[in-house]
């Protein structure tokens, strides 16, 4: 656990770091919940075809279709990817900000 | 601990608390006082049945310790007490801590123009330099604000014009506010204890003195020795280590050996009063130490009520006193007769200048006059008044004092058998309760061996605060520290440019007779960008620039946002410091 500097050495000094657990936790299941609530919305809104725009993320996501069993498929693919871009993205935001802060610190 | 014997200079709150502490380890203790009465600066005197605090002593504490003695030696004799202070100022009362709205409001519509008009103008064209006390408070909250509420007051205590107050004396009180408390206040409601803390505090029925003369018949009746009328004239020293003192008690000179000393007479005066002398530069050190001196004229108006506050500020330069105590208000039992009130007219000089040595018959006259003056009695209700004289109340902030008192700290700390507490041994404006912990901390240092900082023992920041700590203040702290924009911007970028590239080569591997039609659509924006295998590079491109400014930007804002919450926190601080200038 870092120390706790007193507020304007934090401010001015210290960069932030992110929780890539967190960061993609948190990602994971907003993205899938939101999939899952946008597809419901589609079926229980119905017509001919049910949401043809968002079924195109079929051709990402092997087995989604816009049916309450595809909410549940979105639910899956949505936390996953969620996840996994936001994780990846604040690993990556740590290891450059660490990068830069051991070469001088941030511009 | 049984071949060791104490002496403590000085029967105050940090001596007794020591004195105190060294009984119930059963050590052997004396305790050297001056004057005929226990308490120091915060003695309780007696007149005519009448009871007078020297300076207002509120008792509270955010230390369970020293709130436990304070129980333990007066069960059943603490009142808690609702607190009320104003300001007088041209005839007219202002609640302290000032409430600005309601100070506008009392001020009248124009003169509140004038102060928004000044505000505003020193905030847009302030002082370049900061020197001076009156540059410093006009830089932040206008010239008309710190002319009416600060520039009086601050003279008359200090005896010294703004103009030659140094802003470090300010700026040394406004630091030790704990700019995170009052940043996690912005987040997390302020709890019922920070009401309780300013608004309320304990007094014993009979004033501090009580307190002391408690404190002083346990520390006799643990087999210690108080001797008061005692006032040491010469401390012997071998090298670093004290052996004993010299007293003058009556007609006589006697002498009083120990071990281990422990003093909390004012630091100046026990190194002029060492044999053999310290250094010169540590003399010299001591004689440019100032103290202010605090004299009561103690009125007795046979008025049972007169005004509702404990205490009052008093800013008109059309007089001399500074604060009028209003110690029935402190606590019934200060009066001996309910249909009679006491006041405590309170003026600030300097020992021996022309106010000080005026016979008490002129000053209770001057008080009389005065009280009438500002209108909250009249002179023919005061039935009776006394004088009572307070050397070395205040320890002085001045521009050369840290200087000064850093060479005394490092010869006193340099003394092997004796340490130095309290207000005046350590020379820092500590309230009651720290200087009772510096005592303790001292005790602990000696005879356990502890490492206790005398010296750093909080003086008066934070006490008037919620002082917060553990998870609140950690995460406050972590919500302040800045993202890194370029690093914010190459992983946005990178992730939004990846998944671009990504989400084409996907549809192009896919295949089928229009490839990607939908995602196609993002050549509208992106000049060049096809779904095909260069149209992938160009997306990562197209979404590795745009993920990064957006990346970059967010942290920018996030950054800028930080440092305007930074700023109000601050102006906060300042504002809740200003308002504390006082006390």
């Amino acid at each position: 656990m870092r120390d706790q500097p007193d507020p304007e050495t934090a401010v001015r000094i210290r960069v932030r770091r992110l929780s890539a657990l967190a960061s993609g936790l948190v990602a994971g299941a907003l993205a899938g919940a939101g999939l899952c609530l946008a597809t419901l919305w589609l079926v229980v809104k119905g017509g001919h075809p049910v949401g043809p725009h968002l079924a195109l993320l079929g051709q990402f996501f092997i087995g989604y279709r816009v049916t309450p069993m595809g909410s549940l498929v979105g639910l899956a693919y949505g936390s996953v990817t969620g996840f996994a871009v936001f994780f990846c993205g604040a690993a990556l935001y740590n290891w450059i900000a660490q990068r830069r802060e051991a070469g001088g610190g941030p511009a | 601990m049984s071949d060791r014997s104490f002496v403590v200079v000085g029967g105050g709150p940090a001596g007794l608390t020591a004195a105190l502490q060294l009984t119930r380890f059963g050590v052997p203790v004396t305790v050297v006082e001056r004057t005929q009465a226990v308490g120091g600066i915060a003695r309780t005197e007696e007149y005519k049945g009448f009871h007078f605090d020297m300076g207002g002593h509120r008792f509270f504490t955010k230390r369970a310790d020293v709130h436990r003695l304070w129980e333990e030696l007066l069960p059943g004799d603490f009142l808690r007490r609702p607190r009320l202070s104003r300001i007088y100022y041209r005839g007219r009362f202002f609640h302290y801590p000032l409430k600005p709205v309601e100070a506008l409001l009392r001020l009248g519509p124009l003169e509140a123009l004038r102060i928004v008009l000044s505000y505003l103008r020193w905030q847009a064209f302030p002082h370049r330099r900061e020197e001076t006390f009156e540059q410093w408070v006009t830089n932040r909250f206008g010239r008309r604000l710190f002319e009416t509420f600060f520039k009086a007051y601050t003279e008359k205590v200090w005896g010294l014009s703004c103009s030659e107050l140094r802003a470090e004396w300010a700026a040394q009180r406004i630091k030790n506010l704990s700019l995170r408390s009052i940043l996690v206040s912005f987040l997390v409601p302020p709890r019922q204890t920070i009401t309780s803390l300013i608004e309320e505090f304990h007094y014993p029925r009979r004033g501090p003195g009580m307190m002391w003369r408690a404190a002083a018949r346990d520390v006799e009746a643990r087999g210690g020795v108080v001797r008061l009328d005692s006032d040491v004239t010469r401390i012997v020293r071998e090298g670093t280590r004290i052996v004993r003192l010299e007293v003058r008690r009556g007609g006589g000179l006697e002498t009083i050996e120990g071990t281990d000393f422990i003093t909390s007479m004012p630091v100046t005066q026990f190194v002029r009063r060492l044999d053999p002398p310290p250094p010169p530069e540590v003399l010299e050190a001591a004689r440019r130490l100032r103290y202010r001196d605090l004299l009561t004229v103690c009125l007795i108006v046979n008025r049972p009520h007169l005004f509702p506050d404990n205490w009052i500020y008093v800013h008109d330069e059309g007089v001399k006193v500074a604060r009028i105590q209003n110690f029935k208000n402190w606590s019934p039992e200060m009066v001996p007769d309910p249909s009679r009130t006491s006041l405590g007219l309170e003026y600030f000089c300097d020992e021996g200048d022309a106010f000080w040595t005026l016979p008490d018959a002129v000053l209770v006259q001057r008080g009389r006059e005065e009280l009438e003056k500002i209108g909250l009695a009249q002179a023919a209700d005061v039935e009776d008044g006394c004088v009572f004289r307070v050397p070395n109340a205040y320890p002085v902030y001045d521009s050369v004092y840290a200087g000064h008192l850093g060479v005394l700290r490092g010869f006193m700390d340099g003394l092997e058998n004796c340490r130095t507490v309290g207000r005046n041994g350590l020379h820092r404006y500590n309230n009651q309760d720290h200087s009772m912990l510096t005592a303790m901390s001292a005790v602990g240092n000696m005879l356990f061996d502890e490492s206790h900082d005398l010296w750093s023992v909080n003086t008066d920041a934070e006490y008037h605060e919620e002082v917060r700590t553990g998870p609140e203040t950690a995460a406050v702290t972590e919500l302040l520290e800045r993202f890194d924009p370029v690093a914010m911007g190459l992983s946005s970028g990178a992730m939004s440019g990846a998944l671009i590239a990504l989400a084409t080569l996907v549809l192009v591997m896919k295949g089928g007779p229009v490839v990607g039609p939908t995602l196609g659509l993002l050549a509208e924006y992106f000049p060049g960008y096809r779904v095909s295998g260069a149209g992938s590079l160009v997306g990562l491109f197209y979404g590795g620039a745009l993920g990064f400014l957006g990346g970059w930007a967010f942290a920018r804002i996030r950054n800028l946002q930080t440092a305007l919450f930074l700023a109000l926190a601050r102006r906060q601080r300042d504002l809740r410091g200003l308002a504390r200038l006082l006390e």
